[in-house]
């Protein structure tokens, strides 16, 4: 036995291992980066899951514009149905500030960060549309359509109070890009 | 209705602005050889008698016909407060900014020397008193189809406003759009003075419609789609222009079912300038929502169903307007 064969039986099993080690390496590493990867896209869908409960709770204000809108373009009589709208718009204010509690402004979205940075505006608006909303039941159980038409227009003003400092404009939106 | 008139175009030749000219030929503008600038010519001064008040009110009518003339009021920059139609207003194109000028009476910084003739003419041909041309960011490209009367009395409202001392700020424009001498060559290519021709089969709201579409409410100036020279595409008229002022989208409001309004009857298309509101139940941005606010939402009923009467029989042009990448 001398020396360099000693060392020749040292180094065989070790070359052999180097091998192995780059392999479990690399292994890890893959693995790591499908683990991060799987963890982005799990952001991401959050992110996204968030984007259209948020658009949902603004569809839903929307479609009871909409069909305001309907009813009284048309000249629609539906007894009751105007005030009814208007209440459920009004309570459909404390939907708003949690649904973008959490600040999210990648992705599919016309949100503006302004929404995070300027909270308690974003409040405020939030209750002045709450009230335009509660003005618009008082004047349409009222019955007076003197009363109903400009209150329906404060109420339509009191969207803007929201979408024109928090929302971008068509230009900057994704539906248009 | 039938609305006739012919606006007469003078164009003498002005011998001290031929240098001038022959420039504006350097940038490319095909100029007529017959076609200058209107000489500096003596008018007759404001009369001193105070419009009556019938009149002011039927102007005031225009006003909101026109959309409340809102980009002579600097909402923008100082809000509900900014002194109405006193100017001061930015306007983006893509030839640069262009701020709106005083209309108040002010003597010295508004509209307080000139005569009824003066106005008629600025309106009509885009001419100043002293025979200036306008930028064409001012739409006197549709307003030379306003009526004689509508004209009177429009300028009778605008006398009866308080007057704001507000000095005219030059445009934040790139050579040569800045340069007013150009605006002769883009005359020549793109002004044609208003006329509407008769349609006697047609309803009297329609003509009506018709009018303020065209002429009092000036809808193409934004909607229309404009050429290399920002002319009007005449082709694709109201088929909507992703370079509206102000750097915003206007949208096709041909009856395109796919792109424009077609889908839109003309309930909804009055309560929409009645309200702000589309169909959906969204409201509006930009420009257009001021212009409801301070301008159509307040014109007679009737006179929205004009619109809307006129608007749904224009050609329906495919063209879906989006942002620039």
């Amino acid at each position: 036995m001398t020396r360099p064969s000693d060392r020749s039986v040292l180094r065989r099993p070790i070359r052999r291992a180097l091998p192995l080690a780059l392999a479990i390496a690399m292994g890890l590493a893959g693995a790591a980066a499908v683990q991060a990867d799987h963890h982005e896209g799990a952001v991401a869908l959050k992110a996204a899951e968030q984007i259209a409960y948020r658009q949902s709770v603004m569809s839903i204000i929307g479609t009871h514009m909409g069909a305001i809108g309907d009813l009284m373009k048309h000249g629609l009589a539906v007894p009751g149905a105007i005030e009814t709208h208007a209440k459920l718009m009004a309570e459909s204010a404390a939907l708003i500030a949690p649904a973008f509690r959490a600040r999210v402004t990648e992705g599919a979205t016309d949100a503006k960060p302004e929404i995070w940075t300027d909270w308690t505006k974003f409040q405020t608006e939030i209750a002045e549309y709450e009230e335009a909303a509660n003005a618009l039941a008082s004047a349409a159980a009222s019955g007076d359509p003197a009363k109903i038409g400009p209150a329906m227009k404060a109420l339509g003003g009191s969207c803007g109070g929201c979408h024109k400092p928090f929302r971008k404009p068509k230009e900057e939106s994704y539906k248009n890009k | 209705m039938s609305v006739g008139h012919h606006v007469r175009v003078d164009r003498r030749s002005g011998s001290h602005r031929a240098a001038i000219l022959a420039l504006a030929l350097a940038f490319g503008l095909v100029l007529a050889s017959g076609l200058a600038l209107h000489a500096s010519s003596a008018r007759a001064q404001a009369p001193g008698s105070a419009p009556d008040a019938q009149a002011i009110e039927r102007g005031r009518q225009v006003l909101y016909a026109t959309g409340g003339c809102t980009c002579h009021t600097n909402y923008p920059g100082e809000g509900e407060a900014a002194p109405a139609l006193a100017g001061g207003r930015g306007l983006e194109t893509p030839f640069g900014v262009f701020y709106s000028t005083n209309l108040t009476p002010d003597r010295e910084t508004g509209l307080g020397g000139w005569s009824q003739a003066d106005f008629v003419r600025a309106m009509r041909e885009g001419l100043s008193p002293d025979g200036q041309h306008y930028f064409p960011v001012f739409p006197y490209t549709a307003f030379s189809g306003l009526e004689d009367g509508d004209l009177r009395d429009l300028w009778a409202y605008l006398r009866s406003l308080p007057a704001v001392k507000r000095e005219n700020r030059p445009p934040d424009a790139p050579f040569p759009f800045s340069w007013r001498a150009t605006l002769a060559g883009w005359k020549w290519l793109n002004f044609t003075p208003l006329v509407f021709e008769p349609a006697p089969d047609r309803s009297e709201a329609w003509l009506r419609g018709r009018y303020l579409v065209n002429a009092a409410a000036h809808c193409g100036e934004c909607h229309t789609p404009r050429t290399l020279t920002g002319g009007l595409d005449r082709s694709r008229w109201l088929a909507g222009s992703r370079d509206g002022p102000e750097g915003e989208l206007a949208p096709n409001i041909t009856p395109d079912a796919a792109t424009g309004i077609g889908e839109w009857d003309a309930a909804d298309l009055v309560w929409y300038l009645e309200m702000g509101l589309k169909p959906d139940g969204d409201d509006t941005q930009g420009l257009m929502s001021e212009v409801i606010e301070h301008g159509y939402a307040n014109l007679p009923r009737a006179d929205l169903e004009a619109i809307a009467e006129y608007l749904a029989t224009v050609p329906a042009i495919g063209n879906r307007v989006r942002a620039a990448d």
